[in-house]
């Protein structure tokens, strides 16, 4: 009787070694047994060959990364979104009420820059001459531009209320330039000012809301990006 | 594929087991490919990734249950179960029965060649050979293809592949059998006359 059975296992070492002597013995004797083991081991070998499917993309889930680190993404972008938008939202309410009182003033019109650039410093020009304030322009320059004084940005006569920072940077240092250039001429925009300062400069003090949104709103999306780019790399 | 008793990989299996993502992380990069490679003969390209991707996160889940020496032959069994699963549960070939009423294994039968002779291609050297052994694969009942692809493709021992399908090992003996003769028989009908695989 042909062991056909056990010419699988015997290909695959599986045999006990009785069961093993004992088909090889047959095999030794049968020309069909040796033929159908030699099919056997062609399909076994015609199986081992086949090529392999790749995956389209990475199996190993990402269980280095906290669970956590997802919902907080998602989170930060969202918060980004909604800071921004107050930002925006309170800027623009913010510039109403100066509109109305800078609107009052005679002269507030001639130089919104200017107006930026002095109404932190304006208590300062109100007391003191108009002139002295621009005794030394390079130093106020400086801090013009670094904070940018931007709640008086926005309570300036301008038809853009939320204008870029960089600009308003540059303009400021124009309006320096410009003050320098005029020397002690005591330009009418600074009697402006000086006028407006004594008039409302304590009652609409710098507003800092919509910067704080600004920042929120920034890290937000600075902590949604980097977020972003963990959950990726992993 | 050799079995994972390599001192790099013992050491990133230890450190797994305490909770180490990252060295989880390796060892199932490691296996991926292969994973795959097994899922996606017995379930589709479809399925095969998500199933791979599911059993490698039970995996990581179930880690402190791993009690085993081989951490590879635990991972395909998790993988061949979870496609066994999944083809129970599809509906589409419910003709194709995954383990069908055990028969003597001498009663299956050894087709001949049709119509045997020096005429016929020999499709051994052939990709069309492989082309028929992926048809033939397809077609075997599932525990069969398990079995024989966890032999031929991945070389485990009948042994592990009784432990990763929980079966006899005569089961395994068996299946394999089966599924080879089956691969056999239908190259034959295709004209492949055998001897030079």
């Amino acid at each position: 009787m042909h062991p056909f059975g056990d010419l699988s296992a015997y290909l695959d070492g599986a045999l006990s070694p009785e069961t093993r002597a004992s088909v090889q013995a047959h095999l030794d004797a049968c020309a069909l047994c040796r033929r159908r083991l030699a099919e056997l081991r062609g399909t076994a070998r015609l199986i081992a060959a086949l090529p392999a499917p790749v995956p389209s993309r990475s199996l190993v889930p990402r269980v280095s990364v906290p669970v956590w680190l997802a919902p907080l993404r998602t989170f930060s972008t969202f918060a980004s979104g909604a800071a921004l938008f107050l930002f925006l939202a309170s800027a623009v309410v913010s510039s109403f009420p100066r509109m109305t009182s800078a609107g009052s003033a005679p002269a507030a019109a001639p130089a919104p820059a200017a107006s930026a650039l002095d109404t932190r410093g304006g208590a300062t020009a109100a007391t003191s001459s108009p002139n002295a304030s621009l005794s030394d322009p390079e130093k106020r320059a400086a801090p013009a531009a670094a904070t940018a004084s931007p709640g008086a940005a926005f309570n300036v006569v301008t038809p853009s209320p939320v204008p870029a920072p960089a600009e308003r940077t540059v303009t400021a240092d124009q309006a320096v330039k410009t003050r320098q250039d005029a020397g002690s001429a005591a330009p009418s925009s600074d009697v402006a000012l000086a006028a407006r300062s004594e008039r409302g400069g304590d009652q609409a003090p710098f507003n800092p809301f919509p910067w704080v949104w600004l920042a929120l709103g920034v890290t937000f999306a600075a902590l949604s990006f980097f977020l972003g780019r963990r959950l990726r790399s992993t | 594929m050799g079995p994972d008793a390599g001192g790099a990989t013992e050491a990133l299996l230890d450190r797994a087991r305490r909770g180490d993502a990252p060295a989880f992380e390796r060892l199932a990069l490691e296996l991926e490919r292969p994973l795959y490679r097994h899922a996606a003969r017995m379930l589709g390209h479809d399925d095969a990734e998500d199933c791979v991707q599911d059993a490698l996160l039970s995996a990581w889940k179930s880690l402190a249950s791993f009690e085993g020496t081989s951490f590879r032959a635990w991972v395909f069994r998790i993988v061949t179960n979870r496609a066994l699963d999944r083809l129970r549960s599809r509906r589409r070939h419910p003709e194709l029965p995954l383990d069908p009423p055990a028969e003597d294994d001498d009663s299956a039968g050894w087709a001949e060649p049709a119509a045997p002779g020096p005429e016929l291609a020999d499709l051994a050297s052939d990709r069309e050979a492989l082309r028929v052994v992926e048809e033939a694969l397809a077609h075997i009942p599932a525990d069969q293809r398990a079995a024989l692809l966890l032999r031929d493709v991945e070389g485990f021992a009948y042994e592990e592949i009784a432990t990763i399908t929980s079966t006899e090992i005569g089961t395994v003996k068996s299946r394999i059998h089966r599924g080879r003769l089956a691969v056999r028989n239908i190259l034959i009908s295709r004209g492949w006359r055998g001897s030079s695989g």
